[in-house]
């Protein structure tokens, strides 16, 4: 296990900014944005081997020709005068059949990626991820902002869009972030790092959808550039993001007339989803349990392909 | 935590070639095939890997009556140029697993050659010859291997842990092979003796094992007349082997319920000679 090099650049106290795949793909989406945008080089990896199982292999006229793992790749760039590591992952190592990272393999790969950070000179982490809550698909998504550290709680004050978890309805500034996201801000607390997660707000019945969501990705990006000093062309991921709002109302249409739901049920998703365009989280429009019940409902339409009873068609 | 890798005693090789079988396999190919080796060697354990990291321990699986456990042995014999690696597939950490496999092969036995074996599903009828398919980790060790009646395979997909283990192998330059043996698709679930014969026969033109096929070939003539005995009782499996055999295909269904009449036919069979 260890991390392969392709070139070491003499970085200044560079920002290292993380991305892993999750719900809505929010995190590493606005990561391998930035990296695009950027054209941030190529200087390193984390072996894999001992965190993934293998994906596919090529064997051609009796040789084997290569294993393919998922990538977990270091880059970086200089923007103006600041320099910038990213790191993006294409999974996140779990033990079991979790989804998010959890157990020794995640605490390794953490300490992984900081030991990197630590050897370029960052003096600041940044992770990305999704937050689900109470909001609307039409509405602009929030950042809520986690700092592993008091100190940065004045300075996430001033970035526009993002809110404390003290800010959110009846948190009382609790929550839990699951991940990759989360471990890497704890393992960075404790080597006295300062670090914040940045998650992108969606809507809770789209958590389990097949799309990406980048809406929420933009509004991350926007934090992360500001922090950053940097401007970036996101016209791209704003047009991703319309055809991905068509696709998501189109959704919604299937839903609300999808006759393997009873009446009932559609016209509680239909109030409970339009309600949400006006009301935002808190006071909650709807109980968490009314939501749970919803979302069981939403994901078993997923499940069918968002088209509705196929016994009607 | 115990230490993953157990080794007993230094077994006494010389230039040995590591055969790795897994228990789970078409055909029941790869336990058959160790099970020949193992007695033709008449090898003894002399290490195990431990199964806690690799396996789940909640409890043991039954299977034909018999509470199972995961073991991962490796055994030598009278052959100073074999080792014999039995194993279930672990279900986690398989990168550790296979790196313990190899540390033992390289440290402990100085290997010198890798050879997996493992069997393919394919769309044939049993009385056709089995083709022996093949992967190499080295185009110089493909090239040495020449005139054993390979025949290269091609694959682009998931991986089998056999392929994991090759290119493990590969990095630590250790030269290997995965021999993937035909098994008709009607006898994945139950036994395909002929699959068995022709890893057997590389195995004993390449290291020159002087096998005895007793056993083997009365085990290929008694499942023979049970599958023609079948096909007289029930015309349509007769008619969808026929259909194999002229090299045509089955559609689904058909493949379906082929398999179904031969394994249970077959399972019966077993049954009543068992005297259950």
């Amino acid at each position: 296990m260890g991390i392969k090099f392709y070139k070491e650049p003499k970085l200044e106290k560079p920002d290292l900014i993380c991305g892993w795949p999750g719900i809505g793909r929010i995190g590493i989406m606005a990561v391998d944005y930035l990296r695009r945008a950027t054209a941030a080089q190529e200087m390193g990896e984390i072996e894999p081997w001992d965190f993934f199982e293998p994906q596919s292999v090529i064997i051609r006229d009796g040789l084997l020709k290569e294993l393919e793992f998922p990538t977990n790749k270091f880059y970086y760039q200089r923007l103006g005068n600041k320099d910038m590591l990213l790191f993006i992952g294409e999974e996140q190592p779990s033990e079991g059949m979790r989804l998010y990272a959890a157990g020794e393999k995640a605490y390794r790969m953490a300490n992984l990626v900081l030991d990197i950070a630590e050897k370029f000179g960052s003096q600041r982490v940044y992770t990305s991820g999704a937050a689900v809550t109470q909001t609307h698909h039409t509405l602009k998504p929030r950042v809520w902002a986690v700092p592993n550290s008091k100190d940065l709680i004045d300075e996430v004050r001033n970035y526009d869009n993002t809110i404390l978890m003290s800010e959110i309805g009846e948190r009382h500034g609790q929550g839990a972030i699951s991940g990759l996201n989360g471990l890497l801000l704890g393992v960075a607390r404790k080597r006295g790092m300062k670090a914040l997660c940045l998650m992108g707000e969606i809507p809770y019945y789209l958590q389990a959808s097949p799309w990406p969501y980048p809406q929420a990705s933009i509004s991350v990006l926007e934090v992360l550039t500001s922090i950053l000093g940097t401007d970036i062309d996101i016209v791209p991921l704003d047009e991703m993001s319309k055809k991905i709002g068509e696709s998501i109302e189109a959704f919604l249409g299937n839903l609300y007339e999808a006759e393997a739901l009873p009446p009932q049920i559609r016209k509680e998703i239909r109030d409970s989803i339009e309600k949400m365009k006006y009301v935002r989280e808190t006071p909650g429009p709807i109980t968490d349990e009314d939501q749970k019940r919803i979302m069981d409902h939403i994901d078993e339409f997923f499940k069918k392909g968002g088209k509705g009873d196929e016994r009607a068609s | 935590m115990r230490e993953p890798v157990n080794v007993r005693s230094q077994p006494d090789l010389e230039n040995a070639s590591l055969i790795v079988g897994w228990q789970e396999d078409a055909g029941k190919l790869g336990p058959k095939v160790i099970d020949y080796l193992n007695k033709h060697i008449q090898g003894k354990s002399f290490c195990e890997i431990e199964p806690e990291r690799f396996f789940p321990l909640g409890g043991v699986v039954i299977d034909n009556d018999i509470a199972q456990f995961p073991v991962s042995r490796f055994y030598a014999g009278t052959r100073k140029d074999l080792v014999i690696f039995d194993s279930s597939q672990p279900p986690h950490e398989r990168y550790q697993f296979l790196k313990n496999i190899l540390d033992v092969g390289e440290y402990y036995c100085k290997i010198k050659e890798l050879y997996t074996v493992s069997g393919t599903i394919a769309p044939i009828a049993h009385t056709t010859p089995r083709r022996l398919m093949a992967v190499f980790n080295q185009a110089e060790f493909q090239r040495m291997l020449r005139g054993y009646e390979l025949e290269n395979m091609t694959w682009e997909g998931p991986p089998a842990i056999n392929s994991f283990l090759l290119w493990l192998a590969q990095k630590r330059g250790i030269p290997g092979i995965s021999l993937w043996p035909e098994v008709a698709f009607y006898l994945a679930a139950t036994e395909d003796p002929k699959a068995v014969k022709s890893v057997l026969s590389f195995f004993n033109g390449k290291f020159d094992l002087g096998l005895d096929w007793t056993e083997l070939d009365s085990q290929i003539k008694a499942q023979g007349e049970k599958l023609a005995l079948l096909r007289r009782e029930r015309p349509e499996i007769d008619k969808y082997i026929r259909t194999l055999e002229v090299g045509l295909s089955l559609n689904e269904e058909e493949q379906f319920k082929l398999a179904q009449g031969v394994t249970e036919f077959l399972e019966r069979a077993a049954d009543s000679h068992a005297g259950i």
